[in-house]
């Protein structure tokens, strides 16, 4: 198995997409072979935030050790839910930052390209050897190992509170399909999303895939913006939230983290788009539910 | 074409930026020049100011609806017109909904506040018309057609963007450049925008490309220029096309960045005769398809040079030389 | 003249002896003849008794210099054909304009403006149309002796000249469609037709010299020169009424100096020949054959018949012009020679005088801060007395938003030096050296004021110029500014020089002369002239170069786009490697695949999508096999293909294997098709529909 860098420099850093390509060899991609860390620190170019704690790299190192240790013995799919808040709360980033994908690449590659293949490590076909998908190291934010945890959290968190995070990460439909879609852009519906999730409405991968499939298609007429307002954006809890990271302690373990104190989405928004999306749901056709293989259609 | 269930406003709706404030530390307030946001170009580059210090800036927007809408006896209800800037690339997305400004009810306006922590790099805005519709309500009955873009990279407020070209030496440049030591320019197309560096340590060819000599020095130079851009072009095409996003029925979908527009650019050259959305399709099917895709080579060949102007300087240099030979004779 | 002649005088032209006289101020026959011997003089209140008896003021009886006019009829006087028998077609001046209404509107508003009395206040120009029909048009008749006229009238209609045909086609739309059309020019706070009825002064100008400019004001711009012709020119029956309400007094008087003119071609009436012009009004005892008519002062009843009341004793004049017409305003595709006047006419001449006003005098109609406007305008429109077009002011804000707010700021002082908001007007100084004259005095540097804003769709005009003005803020020339980058928002810039650039402006006065001196009598630029040359230099008018040119950059340092830092690379190789924006024109296909014309969808009882689609078949497409796909709208990503339940080709067509094909040589043709439910994301109702016709090569036959 890959094992953790036999090299890690204090500081996190940004590798560019190309410099990241030499690296994914097939032999780290099968798990087979390690990245040869000190080559890879030569090609790395400094955060902006160089200066500041939160691009200090142990924190985030150990974070991900404690990943995989504590699911150990569990499938790597339930490391998601625990890892996304407190990966969220440990790098405190700003989207700016977050868009920049030179970070997630030497996240993956120059922090912990063990965890991606503990991880991502999956056999296409029964007769194939397990590999990894390049783009689990180096790719959009929705496929990556690591942006697509942050990117979860930062879209389901609830102003400070990460709970909706971690319903969201239990369905690995929800953390594929939310991301790829804009609708999930606007914080109400993705918070009605998970409401929804946590009520049972919605449970299997083909539940969810359904629900955002109408979502993402009603939204072509609805503006949901406009149904369920969100609070004003302010950004100044954040700036203060990552100032706060020089005196942070480190991200608790058992408990969740508290993310930035922004203001939490308007309960009233949520609980109308709860129920308008219970009813599109109810008349959406779900694959493997009988309803819609029968192919009679009509009214629901 | 498109069909909805329920009534939609015919017309023209439109936006406007009429101002813009940055904010920043300790209640700073600077009001950009008007020069900053232009109209023509629909594009706010708050870059003009060289200030760095700004944490967020507020846009007075104005929207212009057709007048019936608010006509007492339309169908529409609850009439909101709402604003809406949002940047795929940090998945943001900030509504703002307008007053009734004067005019009968044509003209909204109101603020709308872009946070630069939120955005990276190019945001897009548009203006939604929203009403309740035989009973539904939040239906969009109208929107904008050309976005406002509000450009967080840039210093000057023009849509047309620019390759970046860094010039460089290779040997003692970045790790994937020293590679590439023995020539002349690489280009690499794998960030936001695509980057051409030029090698410094390939003697010459930055002083070629940048300088303006003699008749024979220019002729060269442009010739160059010609032979860099068709690499550019040709390297962009290919990274345009490599990296689609596919219909369930397996319509490739344009981008939405500079890989659309280059594409848009490029296809009709590559694939004549066609609208542009089937030429994506038929490129798509023959890059993945079983018989593969040489035959297509040399049309992505012609349209990179034919973007690249190559005909043009040549055609010139093949002229100059040709007087230069006439004026030698004599 | 004594008081015992000049009443004696009074009483031949009245026809009044010295009996009656007596009887009518109650004294003797004996007292009159008396004061017209001189062997006595009338004590004061006896003198306005005779005032009174002849229909005059004390003003006139105490002067003398005029004749009383009382009791002598009005009534048009022609003036005869020359005695060597040359003939005049008309006046010339009067028929060197179209009938405009529009450059009426100009020339006639400028006069005003030239001719303004108090000049912290406005003059203000009122037009009214007033349309007359059936007994209201008969009353009007009568009253300006139209009897009279007929013979005049017919005997020009006859003459194959374009001024015959134009009175013909007036003289048929008022017999046959029984309408007639005042327009009325009042203006007050004016000078009025002031002066001799003969001799040098306003009223002349205007009422016997046409070709004569009398004007008041120096630094005018307009005249009552060629300009007071579109007046004339404006009736098709070459017909005017003036009433003037003079500024100073004449016979001492000011209030209802009545005259009226008209001009016709040469004509043969009762084989008499006639010159040109007549007059409408008193005969003069003094011309020595009695066929030159005068103004005369006339009693309110008759100046209400005829249409020409004033609203109050403010100095100024009204012209009523008789069938006015504006042949410019005709629908095109019309006759032109036919004339042809619809029921909408008055409407359209209201629409355009109010345009024109707009258009050509925003900035005199603009005041702000201290400064009143120089100039307020209004049009209204009457039919037989009744208001069918209220009287509104014309707001220059209508016509010019965008320049009257620049100008506005300027006298408001509100201009800010950078502009950060849309709304704002930006304010810089632009240097005109003005020369020393060529006799006397020094020049000095004069700064100009230029003003900047933003364009406005309902501008009048193309943006990104610069409108030039001087202290009668007349625009001079309206220059487009070279040299603007690309993305720059549109604008419109206002140059204000000489007094135009304000009380606090350096050399105002000279700078205003200097300007004036090159000015050419068409006021549309600033250049070498005569005036300019001899007063100057010959050289002088580069100076106004000169400020054109600071003038440019001024606007360009105003709103151009910042300059993008240099970055790596030549600028001629980054122009090549731009995305975006770039347009190849390509020929279009022959024989390209269908598309889809017109679609109809709803959604049926089971929730199914149901569409009726067009098709429109280029020649030679025919033989493509386009697959007809419906898919949902979404906010983003791939969309959502539904399956067809049913697809059914209902014309030119038929449907193979979900593909679609034509009846060879059809040019449209049409299906129908249902949705599967079941394949539907979301609800119908909650849906977008998109259908497209997939027609890729490999798909043609």
């Amino acid at each position: 198995m890959t094992d953790k860098p036999n090299f890690l420099p204090e500081r996190l850093a940004l590798l560019a997409d190309l410099n990241a390509a030499q690296y994914l060899t097939d032999g780290l991609l099968s798990g087979k072979e390690d990245v040869p860390a000190i080559a890879l620190n030569k090609t790395t170019e400094p955060l902006p935030h160089d200066g500041e704690s939160r691009a200090e790299l142990d924190p985030v190192r150990a974070l991900v050790e404690d990943a995989m240790y504590q699911f150990r013995d569990d499938r790597p799919t339930a490391a998601d839910g625990w890892l996304a808040p407190r990966l969220h709360a440990a790098l405190r980033l700003t989207r700016r930052e977050a868009a920049d994908r030179r970070f997630w690449n030497y996240l993956a590659l120059g922090v912990a390209p063990d965890y991606v293949v503990w991880r991502h490590l999956a056999a296409k076909s029964e007769d194939a050897p397990p590999k990894v998908a390049a783009r689990r190291f180096r790719g959009p934010a929705y496929t990556q190992a690591f942006a697509r945890l942050w990117w979860a959290a930062e879209l389901f968190r609830d102003g400070p509170d990460y709970r909706p995070v971690v319903t969201m990460c239990a369905n690995q439909d929800m953390l594929n399909t939310a991301l790829r879609v804009d609708v999930m852009d606007h914080r109400p519906t993705a918070l009605a999303t998970v409401r929804l999730m946590e009520r049972g409405t919605v449970r299997t991968g083909r539940e969810v895939n359904a629900l955002v499939a109408a979502i993402n298609a009603s939204a072509a007429t609805l503006m949901y913006d406009v149904v369920a307002p969100d609070a004003a954006r302010d950004g100044k809890p954040l700036r203060e939230w990552i100032e706060a990271a020089e005196s942070a302690p480190a991200v608790p373990r058992r408990d969740l983290p508290v993310g930035p104190y922004e203001e939490k989405a308007p309960e009233q928004s949520v609980d109308v788009l709860v129920d308008h999306f219970a009813e599109i749901f109810a008349g959406a056709p779900v694959r493997g539910r009988p309803d819609a293989d029968e192919g009679t259609g009509g009214e629901v | 074409m498109r069909a909805y269930p329920y009534r939609r406003l015919p017309g023209v709706v439109s936006l406007r930026v009429t101002a813009v404030e940055l904010r920043g530390p300790d209640d700073i307030r600077d009001p950009l020049d008007t020069s900053a946001f232009s109209a023509v170009e629909q594009v706010v580059a708050p870059g003009v100011s060289e200030r760095d210090d700004w944490e967020w800036l507020r846009m007075t927007v104005e929207a212009t609806v057709p007048g019936r809408a608010t006509a007492p006896d339309s169908p529409w209800t609850d009439l909101a017109v709402v604003v809406v800037l949002s940047e795929g690339a940090t998945n943001t997305r900030i509504t703002t909904a307008l007053a009734p400004g004067a005019e009968g009810g044509r003209q909204w306006v109101g603020h709308l506040d872009l946070w630069r922590a939120d955005h990276r790099d190019r945001a897009s805005m548009s203006v939604h018309v929203v009403a309740t519709v035989d009973g539904v309500a939040g239906r969009e009955i109208a929107a904008s057609t050309k976005d406002w873009i509000v450009d967080l990279k840039s210093e000057a407020p023009l849509r047309d963007r620019e390759l970046d070209v860094v010039e460089v030496g290779f040997r003692e440049g970045p790790q994937w450049l020293r590679g590439f030591h023995e020539v002349p320019w690489v280009v690499d197309t794998s960030g936001d925008l695509p980057v051409v560096h030029i090698n410094t340590d390939f003697e010459g060819v930055s002083d070629l490309v940048g300088g303006n000599g003699t008749s024979v020095d220019n002729m060269v130079r442009d010739l160059l220029i010609a032979q860099l851009c068709t690499d550019v072009w040709t390297a962009v095409f290919h990274t345009a096309i490599g990296d689609l996003e596919i219909e369930d029925d397996g319509t490739p979908l344009f981008p939405r960045d500079w890989r659309g527009e280059v594409l848009r650019e490029m296809l009709p050259d590559v694939v004549p005769d066609r609208p542009v959305e089937d030429a994506l399709g038929e490129v798509h099917r023959r890059r993945t398809g079983t018989s593969g895709w040489t035959d297509l080579q040399p049309r992505i060949h012609y349209a990179a040079t034919r973007r690249a102007d190559v005909p043009k300087a040549l055609s010139t240099t093949i002229r100059g030389l040709d007087s230069i030979h006439r004026g030698a004779d004599a | 003249m004594d008081f015992g002649p000049w009443l004696a005088r009074q009483l031949k032209q009245s026809g009044m002896s010295q009996a009656d006289l007596a009887q009518r101020i109650g004294l003797t026959r004996a007292a009159v003849s008396a004061w017209i011997t001189g062997r006595a003089t009338p004590r004061e209140e006896t003198i306005n008794k005779i005032a009174e008896a002849l229909g005059t003021d004390l003003g006139t009886i105490h002067t003398r210099t005029a004749d009383t006019l009382a009791g002598l009829p009005v009534s048009w006087y022609h003036r005869p054909g020359h005695a060597d028998g040359g003939r005049e077609f008309g006046n010339a001046a009067a028929f060197a304009f179209e009938a405009d209404v529009e450059v009426l509107a100009r020339e006639a508003t400028q006069n005003s403006l030239d001719e303004r009395l108090d000049l912290s206040q406005p003059v203000r120009v009122r037009y009214t149309l007033h349309e007359l029909s059936g007994e209201a048009l008969a009353r009007f008749r009568d009253e300006i002796r139209w009897d009279d006229l007929l013979p005049h009238y017919e005997a020009a209609a006859q003459q194959d000249q374009k001024v015959g045909r134009m009175i013909a086609a007036g003289l048929s739309d008022m017999y046959e469609r029984d309408r007639l059309v005042l327009l009325r020019i009042d203006d007050y706070n004016a000078s009025g037709l002031t002066g001799d009825d003969y001799e040098t002064g306003r009223f002349a100008a205007v009422v016997r010299r046409q070709l004569d400019s009398q004007k008041s004001v120096s630094g005018a711009g307009g005249s009552y020169g060629l300009g007071k012709a579109t007046l004339w020119a404006t009736s098709r029956l070459g017909l005017v009424l003036m009433n003037s309400t003079l500024s100073e007094p004449h016979e001492g008087r000011t209030e209802r100096r009545l005259i009226g003119r008209l001009d016709l071609p040469w004509r043969k009436v009762e084989d008499r020949p006639w010159a040109g012009p007549a007059w409408f009004g008193r005969p003069d005892p003094d011309a020595e054959n009695g066929d030159v008519a005068r103004s005369w002062w006339a009693d309110e009843e008759s100046t209400e018949r005829l249409h020409l009341t004033r609203e109050s004793a403010e100095p100024g004049t009204s012209f009523l012009i008789v069938g006015a017409h504006d042949v410019a305003s005709l629908v095109e595709g019309t006759d032109g020679d036919a004339d042809v006047e619809d029921d909408d006419s008055v409407h359209r001449m209201h629409h355009r005088l109010k345009e024109a006003l707009g258009r050509n005098f925003w900035a005199a109609m603009t005041g702000g801060g201290k400064q009143r406007p120089l100039l307020e305008a209004s049009v209204r429109t009457l039919r037989n007395g009744v208001e069918v077009i209220p009287e509104a002011r014309v707001d220059p804000r209508e016509t010019q938003p965008s320049r009257t707010r620049a100008l506005q700021a300027f006298l408001d002082g509100t201009t800010v030096d950078r502009m950060t908001d849309s709304g704002q007007v930006a304010m810089a100084t632009v240097p005109l050296v003005v020369p020393g004259r060529a006799d006397r005095g020094n020049g000095g540097e004069h700064r100009a004021v230029l003003l900047v804003t933003e364009a406005d769709d309902r501008d009048h005009g193309k943006p990104n110029r610069v409108t030039t003005m001087r202290g009668n803020r007349m625009t001079v020339k309206a220059g487009w500014v070279p040299g603007l980058p690309v993305g720059t928002n549109p604008f419109q810039a206002v140059l204000l020089v000489g007094r135009a650039a304000g009380d606090d402006a350096p050399f105002a006065d000279e700078a205003e002369a200097f300007l004036r001196a090159a000015e050419p009598p068409e006021h549309d630029r600033w250049g070498q002239t005569e005036e300019l040359r001899m007063l100057y230099s010959p050289s002088a008018y580069r100076r106004i170069g000169a400020l054109t040119s600071q003038a440019n950059k001024a606007v360009r340092d105003l709103v151009a786009l910042p300059k993008k830092s240099r970055k790596a690379g030549s600028e001629r190789l980054r122009k090549r490697l731009a995305v975006g924006g770039r347009k190849t024109s390509r020929p279009t296909p022959v024989a390209g695949p269908p598309t889809l014309e017109e679609l109809d969808a709803r959604i049926d009882d089971s929730g199914a999508w149901c569409v009726t689609a067009e098709m429109k078949i280029p020649v030679g497409g025919d033989s493509w096999r386009p697959a007809p796909v419906a898919k949902l709208d979404v906010r983003s990503g791939p969309r959502p293909v539904l399956a067809w339940s049913e697809l059914v080709a209902v014309h030119n067509c038929e449907i193979v294997d979900g593909a679609i094909r034509f009846a060879p040589g059809s040019r449209t043709a049409t299906f129908r098709g249902t949705t599967d439910v079941s394949t539907h994301p979301v609800r119908a109702q909650f849906s977008g529909l998109v259908v497209e016709l997939r027609a890729d090569k490999g798909a043609q036959a």
